[in-house]
């Protein structure tokens, strides 16, 4: 079937995580929560950096999810799951799935040594970043994740520069497995934690994080945007195994970007004049990226 | 209980080959090594630094050729290196490492995690400076470490550190404590010396397998380590990691006379070297300083040595009962191998603290920092301070 | 030194609004302030503290608030928290936004005020309906216990707020004078301890822990809540027979055509033929039109009502005593008679016309509606035991005491004339129809003559078709335009296939015999002008248009009425339901239905039919009957999430036009074969209904939707904080938000 059409079915009939989380309203965080910890199922180690998570996941006493969770420090998300890892398979739990939840700031930022170099050694871990996109725990700050003209604390009349792209830096890693998703694309994102969870060496999954407080938009529409954001190719879907990049969903129109970016407070101020970078160069790097894609998913494919 | 030693030379000294042991010549760094090994250490994670690389060789050397069953991970950075171990200590592996220097200051956020997780990690430390760029012996990188909650062993002698080492994971598990045994930058680490190599079953007479004490993970029983805990709770974690700081002092004595049970040598958490009523001075000394003033002191019957083993958390009742046969005008002179940004050096301040209330006086020395050799001239310069004189300095920068 | 403390959710602004409070008490009276939350977890909705001290003279104490003098709840759902009043000092005082009345919180302490902000901050449209920012009305409120001037407030006001400082301002101002109190003399406080929230003891000196996470009960950040509700489908909603049009076509969509069948049973005996001539309103009012083409609920109807074709019926043995007398054997009549009949009364039908079926057998040529289709539905009609006689036209008088009720729906058989004076040429087409349906009687038409067909209703197309296949040449005046025209638009496309020719904004003003006995038909040109009450715009004659059109034939469709025969030519205004008689009365009730009273189509006089069963039935149990209109809203194509309708192109019905149309009155359109209609039937978009798409479940990030024991989906309130994602992934606006 196509993964990309809706559900049609309860996805989800045993949740593996307890409800009550200290997530805001139309939280992305938790709803990934509940697919990561359905596919995984509870035989599972998850590791936790700093993030939203962190506090989401369960203050003392409780825990949010039906399986260990393992609080690691903001930088080393990576690090410690190597070491879950290698003590688990010393203890012959190789069975057991080490899973790291970090936000945007844990990965493209503070941790990403620790991701490079868990990556570079092939550990057998799924790292899982929950991209919203800034540094959304403590009060939405610029993380090299964010967006250009996306406006927080930190460059309160939005951020000058592009966000980084940590897949281009995930790809050069030569992994067997990574893949980007959506929480608008259920029994997509569905399978690529089942091919994640299936495989083997490191694998790395990026999802869109939607975030109302942190974006700025009314909660009700967390969905509704995290769409939008792909099918504006703003957010492309993508996926490759064992070296094979493809491009999960090409949307059939081109929908112009101010779909995305006009619910959003965080951008409310490229329409109304007051930002000169504005929203033709985001619709350029957008296509731009895009076409990089394109071109990667050629290179990618196996010569004829 | 406390266990203060009075013997003349150090145990390691000592030529008869005890029982179920071989004689070795070996590097400080080398003791480290096969000590990981003796102590069925399953994981170490290493990010390589001088003087400490040849810890981690040996060990990845042992590790290929078959004789020492545990995996190493070569990590990015030594911030990796611990929270690695720390990922590991929780699933109740027995884990090691060593760093030296910036290695284990990039680590030290990580130190706080692992000490307040309350993981039962040994690590060792090669004790060299920060900057400008320096490689010698220090001890400023470890001194700069004590408020993280991990117990600081200074070690003497390559024996040391191999005895240190297994004393350490007792110690560690015994009360869910991470340690970090200090060896000196090349006076240790790179100085081959006679060791008694303990047989493998000896150790694990002496240590048996890490017991899982259910606060490890346990997929059967998900539960969540870390995260965040209230003000109040967060005040009663604290409370109970200082009732167990409390108890390291005397476990430190119990289980360096259970070990001098088990291998014939004996340990304690400070070592007393010719205190008696006569004694007019005594020199307070770590690690490698340690040694030389052994040598210079058999010219000074009237002045006695300090040896501090253990420095962190500072062993005061130990301490007390050592230099209690000391007469009440008798000086305390403190050398410091450490610059901490203060007037005094580390410990100093923390012997004053722990004589507080005492009449006799404290002078400091500063010695021998980034590898400034301390020769038996050095420490003959210390004895002959002249404690009476008001025109002696508190502190003096011995050279 | 007044301490105070508040209680807010994350998002209302409580912890700016004790920053203005303390640069207030600071910057204009000189006093010394503290002002500061209690720093956690502050997420939107989720219940937090701050904590405000005020004194002239130094403040010497940093701790948190334990005995305030004041607590101020800025959202009345905290109530439920009853450490919000721990210890609030005997004379303390508690500051609510509410609604209610301060008397209404009598026992909390001795002194409570009340002030709407909420309403106060949503009118100055400050925050959402979801999440009110009322700090600045709060703030108003609080400068007002405490004796201050709001004036001395505004800039400081206006200054803190991040956005809208005139209407924060205009909000403190507004809720400054807007407080109500009330002082309880008796009160006496109960022994409390001031606390703070209380943290367990940990069980390891290792900090581990594993109570679940739903200990945490999120419901109490939830403002508004979502709700699984059913409304209406605009499908059902215009089907002027009731028919439960969404549930026929969900079930036909499942291949449960048996069930289908029972429900279009329900309220139509005739969903063959209406699958056939229906105009579908349903059909019309179809959403999924605006996505990529409305569902042809037309052709499901007609498969389901084929599929019926010959099963069993279920007799229902007569019960009451009372019986029914049905005048005509159209639609109208047959239902209501069939819907008394299963009621348990005996129903006798008296049909004018050899054989039943009213307009259906009069009035629809066969290549619309073939006969035998006709006659398998009004079988079924009889097999279930409704007495019918045809051939008998009565009137109320002679069948006045032999009934317990009588019901008239003898249709509207009568064409309205043209007024332009009367002709030999000038056929009525209604009568047209009637005679070559019923009497085979083909008219005058011979192959080749011109026939000018009057009007734009079906009758017209139907009337201008059949002269097609009588091989004459019909054009078709009418005085609008196509968008105008009232009949089926389908069956205008298929007449112009064929050939009709269509004479738009044309009506005939005269008649004038012309040469070789034709007709000179004088045509004038309309435009359109305002709308009338129908709603169409309204032809306007354009002066000095007019032409001379000759033709064979004029046959007028322009409207019809009912023969009053039946009321024994008593002039009646008839009207669905209860109709009163001028004199004489009839003893026997008199009830009305059909084309006779309202509509024209034939579902329309099925629901008419329905309707006077039901309100005969209530007479004769001696109740009153009025029609119930569901007050649910119907479901508008905006509400409706068609990110989750795939592209599904429609499926038509097949039309058959024969090459050669002569004498040729085989049905034209075709019927859609099982799997397409299935297919077809799975376009649905299940308007205002849930279809256990999942989406809710699927999507909410809360986990605080689940499958209850008896498979209904449910809101867990207990978690759910009010998002709304479902509300707004819910594809089919089946969930709505509750207050």
């Amino acid at each position: 079937m196509n993964n990309m059409e809706p559900a049609n079915k309860f996805i989800i009939q045993q949740e593996n995580m307890y409800s009550g989380a200290l997530s805001c309203r139309g939280c992305g965080w938790t709803l990934l929560a509940r697919y990561v910890s359905h596919i995984m199922g509870e035989n599972t180690v998850y590791v936790v950096p700093a993030c939203c998570f962190s506090i989401i996941a369960g203050p003392n006493p409780m825990n949010l999810m039906k399986g260990t969770v393992v609080h690691t420090l903001f930088a080393a998300a990576a690090a410690t799951a190597t070491g879950v890892r290698h003590a688990l398979d010393r203890q012959g739990k190789t069975d057991t799935s080490v899973v790291v939840l970090a936000g945007d700031g844990g990965t493209f930022d503070i941790g990403l040594q620790a991701l490079s170099g868990a990556a570079a050694r092939q550990e057998n871990i799924i790292y899982i970043c929950n991209n919203n996109a800034a540094y959304m725990n403590t009060g939405v700050q610029s993380s090299t994740g964010t967006p250009s003209g996306a406006k927080t604390t930190t460059d309160p009349s939005g951020k000058k520069l592009p966000a980084k792209n940590l897949m281009g830096i995930i790809e050069a890693h030569n992994l067997p497995y990574y893949a980007t998703a959506s929480p608008a694309f259920l029994n997509d994102l569905v399978s690529k934690l089942e091919k994640a969870r299936d495989s083997r060496g490191f694998r790395f999954l990026m999802i869109d994080g939607p975030c109302p407080p942190g974006h700025k938009h009314d909660p009700e529409i967390s969905i509704e945007l995290a769409r939008l954001a792909v099918e504006t190719r703003y957010f492309p879907l993508l996926e490759s195994e064992n070296g094979e990049l493809k491009i999960s969903f090409v949307p059939k129109e081109k929908r112009p970007v101010t779909d995305y970016l006009k619910p959003q407070g965080r951008f409310a101020h490229l329409f109304n004049g007051t930002y000169s970078n504005g929203i033709e160069e985001i619709q350029k790097q957008v296509d731009d990226s895009w076409q990089r894609l394109l071109n990667i998913q050629n290179i990618a494919s196996p010569l004829p | 209980m406390t266990e203060t030693r009075t013997t003349e030379q150090p145990p390691a000294r000592q030529g008869v080959l005890p029982p179920h042991h071989t004689k070795r010549v070996m590097k400080g760094n080398s003791a480290a090594a096969v000590a990981a090994k003796l102590c069925r250490v399953s994981l170490v994670t290493a990010y390589p630094i001088t003087p400490q690389t040849s810890i981690i060789e040996e060990i990845t050397s042992m590790i290929d050729h078959g004789e020492f069953d545990a995996t190493s991970v070569n990590m990015e950075s030594e911030h990796s290196v611990f929270a690695a171990l720390k990922g590991a200590s929780l699933v109740g592996e027995r884990v090691f490492t060593a760093t030296s220097g910036q290695g284990l200051l990039y680590a030290h956020e990580v130190l706080h995690a692992i000490a307040h997780m309350r993981l039962p990690i040994v690590a060792c430390n090669v004790g060299r400076p920060s900057f400008p760029w320096n490689i010698w012996a220090d001890q400023t990188d470890s001194i700069s470490q004590r408020d993280t909650g991990w117990v600081q062993y200074y070690c003497e002698s390559s024996q040391e550190v191999l005895d240190t080492i297994i004393q350490s994971y007792k110690l560690a598990e015994k009360l869910q404590l991470p340690v970090m045994v200090v060896l000196d930058a090349f006076y240790l680490s790179h100085t081959s010396e006679n060791v008694f190599l303990p047989d493998q079953s000896l150790v694990d007479a002496f240590l048996p397998p890490a017991e899982n004490a259910g606060n490890r993970i346990d997929t059967n029983h998900p539960r969540a380590f870390g995260g965040l805990v209230g003000p109040n709770t967060y005040d009663d974690y604290n409370r109970l990691f200082w009732e167990d700081m409390n108890r390291v002092d005397e476990g430190t004595n119990v289980i360096g006379r259970e070990f001098g049970e088990h291998f014939g040598r004996h340990y304690g958490a400070v070592e007393a070297v010719n205190i008696h009523q006569n004694t007019k001075k005594i020199l307070v000394a770590m690690a490698t300083i340690t040694t030389t003033v052994r040598e210079v002191l058999d010219n000074y019957p009237d002045i006695g040595l300090l040896k501090i083993r253990l420095f962190k958390p500072f062993p005061k009742i130990s301490i007390l009962e050592a230099i209690k046969p000391a007469g009440e005008d008798c000086a305390i002179i403190t050398i410091d191998r450490n610059f901490t940004g203060d007037s005094e050096g580390a410990l100093m301040q923390e012997m004053k603290r722990a004589l507080y209330g005492n009449t006799g006086k404290v002078f400091g020395v500063y010695a021998g920092l980034g590898g400034r050799d301390v020769s038996v001239e050095t420490i003959e310069k210390i004895i002959n301070l002249d404690v009476d004189s008001p025109q002696t300095d508190e502190v003096t920068w011995i050279k | 030194m007044i301490e105070i403390r508040g209680h807010a959710r994350g998002g209302q602004g409580m912890v700016t609004a004790f920053e203005m409070l303390a640069k207030i008490f600071s910057y204009r009276y000189d006093f010394e302030v503290q002002a500061f939350p209690f720093f956690g977890v502050e997420r939107t909705g989720a219940p937090i503290q701050a904590y405000l001290r005020i004194s002239p003279g130094p403040i010497r104490v940093r701790s948190y608030i334990y005995h305030p003098n004041m607590a101020i709840v800025f959202d009345e759902g905290l109530m439920e928290n009853p450490a919000l009043l721990d210890g609030l000092t005997a004379d303390g005082t508690l500051i609510i936004n509410s609604e209610k009345p301060p008397s209404a919180f009598k026992g909390k302490t001795r002194r409570v005020v009340t002030v709407p902000a909420t309403r106060i901050s949503v009118e100055r449209k400050l925050g959402s309906k979801s999440l009110p920012i009322v700090n600045a009305a709060m703030v108003g409120a609080i400068l007002r216990v405490l004796g201050t001037d709001v004036e001395e407030a505004r800039e400081i006001i206006a200054q803190e707020v991040p956005v809208k400082p005139e209407a924060n301002v205009d909000a403190a101002i507004t809720a400054f004078s807007s407080i109500n109190e009330f002082v309880d003399e008796l009160f006496r406080p109960q022994q409390t301890n001031g606390s703070v929230a209380k943290s367990p003891k940990p069980e390891s000196a290792v900090p581990f822990w594993d109570k679940p996470m739903s200990i945490n009960k999120t419901g109490n950040w939830r403002v508004v809540a979502p709700k699984y509700e059913t409304r209406q489908a605009p499908c059902s909603y215009n089907c002027p027979a009731g028919t439960d049009v969404r549930l026929f076509v969900d079930l036909a969509a499942k291949g449960k055509f048996d069930e289908a069948l029972d429900v279009i049973y329900r309220h139509n005996p005739f969903p063959s033929i209406c699958g056939r001539v229906c105009p579908h309103f349903c059909q019309q009012k179809c959403n999924r039109m605006y996505l990529d083409g409305n569902v042809n609920i037309g052709a499901i109807e007609r498969f389901i009502g084929d599929y019926g074709k010959g099963a069993p019926t279920a007799v229902v043995p007569v019960t009451k005593e009372e019986t029914i007398a049905v005048v005509g054997s159209g639609p109208a009549g047959l239902t209501a008679a069939l819907q008394l009949r299963n009621l348990g009364y005996h129903v006798t039908v008296y049909e004018a016309m050899p054989k039943a079926g009213g307009m259906m057998r009069s009035g629809i040529p066969r290549f619309r509606l073939p006969e035998e289709v006709l006659d398998d539905e009004i079988r079924r009609i009889e097999e279930q035991e409704v007495e019918i006689i045809t051939g008998k036209k009565v009137t109320i008088e002679e069948l006045d005491g032999k009934y317990s009720a009588i019901i008239t729906a003898v249709g509207s058989h009568l064409g309205m004339g043209l007024n332009l004076g009367s002709h030999d040429s000038v056929t009525d087409g209604i009568e047209f129809l009637r005679e070559l349906l019923i009497h085979q009687k083909t008219g005058k038409l011979n192959r080749g003559e011109t026939v000018a067909v009057i009007g734009g209703g079906n009758t017209a197309v139907d009337v201008a078709r059949t002269a097609l296949r009588f091989g004459a040449v019909p054009t078709i005046f009418y005085r609008r335009t196509k968008q105008e025209m009232p009949a089926i638009a389908h069956e205008v496309e298929e007449a112009m296939k064929e050939g009709v020719v269509l004479e738009f904004l044309s009506a005939p003003v005269d008649l004038k015999p012309g040469a070789n006995g034709r007709l000179d038909m004088v045509i004038q040109k309309m435009e359109l002008g305002e709308p009338d009450e129908s709603g169409r715009r309204r032809p306007m004659p354009v002066q000095g248009s007019e032409k001379v059109v000759a033709v064979d034939h004029i046959i007028t469709a322009i409207g019809q009425r009912s023969d009053p025969y039946v009321f024994s030519n008593r002039s009646v205004k008839a009207r669905q339901g209860r109709v009163e008689l001028e004199k004489p009365q009839t003893g026997t009730p008199v009830f009305c239905a059909g084309d006779m009273a309202w509509g024209g189509t034939v579902v329309e006089a099925i629901g008419s039919g329905n309707d006077v069963a039901k309100e005969t039935d209530a007479f004769l149990r001696g109740k009153t009957w009025t029609k119930k209109e569901s007050s649910l809203p119907v479901t508008g194509y905006d509400e409706i999430n068609t990110a989750y309708f795939m592209p599904a192109p429609g499926h038509a019905t097949p039309v058959n036009i024969p090459a050669n149309l002569l004498n040729n009155f085989e049905e034209v359109a075709g019927g859609l074969s099982r799997e397409t209609l299935m297919e077809e039937a799975r376009r649905c978009l299940h308007c205002g209904e849930c279809f256990n798409c999942g989406n809710c479940l699927n999507f909410c990030p809360d986990a605080a939707i689940y499958i209850d024991e008896e498979n209904r989906l449910r809101v867990n309130y207990d978690y759910c904080k009010g998002c709304g994602v479902c509300v707004r992934e819910c594809p089919s606006s089946a969930i709505h938000y509750s207050e």
